[in-house]
């Protein structure tokens, strides 16, 4: 897919003008949710997938010897569900949310959803070394290089990617329901989210200062960083859940434009004072916070369109799709201690 | 692929920590028939039968039974055709330029392709063509690349040159070095699981379930319990002044070395359409010769000139390193250098001889590498 095919086809932005806390609050209260929202309930969807992706992820990293490594890659991997700094497990809630979305079982999308933790906690471990980010803290806690020292955070990034991959192949039902080409399909979609065309291209672009640019390499480092992941997330969903050509194309672009969104309002967030400062809140210096708002509301719109397309044939099980969009906006409610309370 | 799991060499050799690597193995239910001749091949049971060189005399009449064969030209034609699978499986022209090129600079940087080469000859030994697993050589070749490329960083080794040439982070910089090794271990997956990588005469019934096992394959024997086992280990043991127990050695060797071996000869076999009892037969040929590799090494580095190696020699004893003929002397690490490569060719007796040429000569060639 061309890097730049999701911006082209955006209409014509509506710029606010009005400060950004106050439309995104206002935003919140007066959202005219779907009728049919009433009826789902997206915190109590996201919790109990939250804890299927939380012992997914325990049972698949069992402590054995050498000991200090498994460790250090549950560490990275298992933040501590229910505390301060739990993972929101969003990739996988996307890509189960899919699967599900076409009729497919929730046990065929789990194997994979929590190798797409693996892999995102792999590139963050590696993220987060003194020759990168240097970041000593990550969810709250000290980051895995500063708890394991620095080679063992990279060995533990190395062990995450085959492990993901691992877990994928030994767990997925097949070949039934999941086809093996199917199986391969996922495989492949899951190493280039994470190659040199995907995030890995996205933490060099970030890396290469392209934030500090315009508008173009801004939305490419958001893209790459971000939209790669979630577009893996969504595809992945849509093959384990027996997708057409064109189920896929539409939850490819629907994953790809919510992996952006969701960013971008945390960077709008974290400008605007509601969460923490990012280093790249510098996103906002370079679109500025009315176009930054401009683009939350092409995406919003792109997204729901996308997601639009599946309400006639699957009726009700659009919504969690729906509503995705929605909390990627106003953040509705927390998730924090979610999964203790499942 | 439950066979594969359910044998799972690597971690019983882990479980029991056995200078009897084999034995192990087959307590834990591996089927296998030389298990009585492999039982003995721990060097404090050396039986002495042969001398190292008599293996040599040995190697070499069988070399001659497969006449024609030339191991120089065979192994410079393998390495041209990976290098060309190489080259073409990096995105050309994609952005960004600079990750695309320090992956190219690890890469295509030269060497032996001694893994992608047992990887061939896995595949041709139970009658695959090696063209079905040149995408699966090509994955192996770029997991080793990536781990050379994070061993060089600085947190690591920290070395400044390989093969005569500037490591990956001195020249693009220790980010990039470790992205380019994220991307390599990515792309090695992407490359074997992709259908666009396999030539056309794959059977469509049967390709798509092997390339999943042999995928399972290799990501397990690079993972926490193989390739990356094997590093935490070394980690662990490098700055204690107390030696290495033989065993502790032998863990090491058999998960930064075999590991990637076997996964290079079974992931070849298993596309080939090896039947389990030959997969499991070229897993422990494997085995064999990663030990060999390292015991081989460590007797280099001990009788050979810098000259000779093109590398510092004595550089282990320098260092303080728990090595072979530290812990066995040298005339006991021959023997044991002379055994695990018997071992190896007895794994072979079972296959076409013409067919096998390839891999005797792949384990003769790492036991008597001058360098």
């Amino acid at each position: 897919m061309a890097l730049s095919s999701l911006f082209i086809t955006l209409p014509v932005p509506k710029v606010p003008s009005s400060n950004s806390r106050r439309l995104l609050t206002a935003r919140a209260s007066s959202a005219a949710a779907p009728a049919a929202s009433a009826s789902f309930d997206l915190r109590r969807y996201w919790t109990s997938l939250i804890a299927d992706v939380e012992s997914e992820l325990d049972a698949a990293m069992p402590m054995q010897p050498p000991e200090s490594i498994h460790s250090a890659m549950r560490y990275a991997v298992l933040p501590g569900a229910g505390k301060e700094g739990a993972a929101k497990r969003a990739p996988p809630v996307l890509c189960v949310a899919a699967c599900e979305l076409l009729g497919g079982p929730r046990a065929a999308a789990l194997p994979a959803a929590a190798a797409l933790e693996m892999l995102h906690a792999a590139s963050l471990v590696h993220d987060d070394l003194p020759c990168f980010d240097a970041a000593p803290t990550r969810r709250g806690r000290p980051s895995t290089h500063a708890a394991y020292g620095t080679d063992m955070a990279v060995l533990a990034g190395d062990a995450l990617f085959p492990l993901a991959y691992t877990h994928v192949i030994s767990h997925t039902p097949s070949p039934d329901p999941v086809p093996h080409a199917v199986l391969l399909r996922v495989l492949a979609e899951l190493a280039r989210a994470v190659g040199s065309t995907g995030m890995a291209a996205g933490q060099f672009l970030d890396l290469a200062g392209a934030t500090a640019l315009g508008e173009a390499e801004v939305m490419q480092v958001l893209t790459k960083k971000f939209g790669e992941m979630a577009e893996c997330s969504a595809a992945c969903g849509a093959m384990l859940g027996g997708a057409g050509p064109d189920e896929e194309a539409a939850l490819r672009r629907y994953g790809r434009t919510i992996g952006v969104l969701y960013e971008l309002v945390d960077d709008v967030r974290s400008a605007s004072g509601n969460g923490k400062m990012r280093r790249n809140a510098s996103v906002l210096r370079s679109l500025g916070m009315d176009r930054a708002l401009g683009i939350v509301e092409e995406l919003k719109a792109q997204a729901k369109t996308e997601a639009d397309r599946f309400g006639d044939k699957y009726g009700d099980r659009v919504l969690p799709l729906y509503s995705f969009v929605d909390y990627a906006v106003e953040r509705g409610f927390e998730l924090q201690g979610a999964a203790a309370t499942s | 692929m439950a066979m594969a799991f359910h044998f799972h060499p690597l971690a019983a050799t882990r479980v029991h920590l056995s200078p009897l690597p084999f034995a192990a193995a087959a307590a834990a239910g591996a089927p296998s028939p030389s298990s009585s001749s492999v039982a003995i091949a721990a060097p404090h049971h050396h039986h002495g039968r042969r001398r190292f060189s008599a293996v040599v005399a040995t190697a070499a009449a069988s070399a001659a039974a497969t006449t024609e064969f030339d191991f120089k030209a065979y192994m410079g034609e393998r390495a041209v055709a990976v290098n060309r699978a190489l080259d073409a499986a990096i995105p050309a022209g994609e952005p960004p330029a600079a990750l695309h090129d320090a992956m190219r600079y690890a890469l295509l940087a030269g060497g032996k392709r001694v893994r992608p080469a047992l990887c061939l000859a896995a595949c041709a030994v139970v009658g695959g063509p090696e063209a079905w697993a040149m995408p699966a050589a090509a994955a192996v070749e770029m997991v080793h690349t990536m781990s050379l490329v994070h061993d060089d960083l600085p947190c690591m080794d920290d070395d400044d040159l390989r093969r005569g040439k500037p490591t990956c982070h001195v020249v693009y910089g220790e980010p990039i070095a470790v992205l380019a090794g994220d991307a390599l271990l990515s792309l090695s997956f992407h490359h074997m699981a992709s259908v666009g990588s396999y030539p056309p005469d794959v059977d469509p019934e049967k390709h798509p379930a092997r390339v999943v096992r042999a995928i399972g394959e290799l990501a397990r024997c690079i993972g926490s319990e193989g390739l990356v086992a094997g590093q935490v280990v070394d980690l662990e043991m490098t700055g204690t002044s107390e030696p290495v127990p033989l065993e502790r050695l032998e863990y090491i060797h058999l998960h930064k070395t075999a590991a990637l071996l076997e996964a290079s000869v079974v992931i070849g076999a298993i596309i080939g359409g090896g039947t389990d009892e030959q997969i499991e037969r070229l897993r422990k040929y494997a085995r064999s010769i990663g030990l060999l590799f390292q015991v081989v090494d460590d007797i280099l580095d001990v009788t050979k000139s810098s000259e000779e190696l093109g590398k510092t020699a004595g550089k282990d004893l320098a260092s303080d390193k728990t090595t072979y003929p530290k812990l066995l002397g040298l005339e006991k690490s021959r023997e044991f250098a002379e055994k695990l490569l018997s071992d190896a060719i007895e794994q072979l007796d079972c296959f076409d001889k013409e067919k096998a040429a390839p891999l005797l000569h792949l384990a003769n060639y790492i036991a008597h590498r001058q360098n």
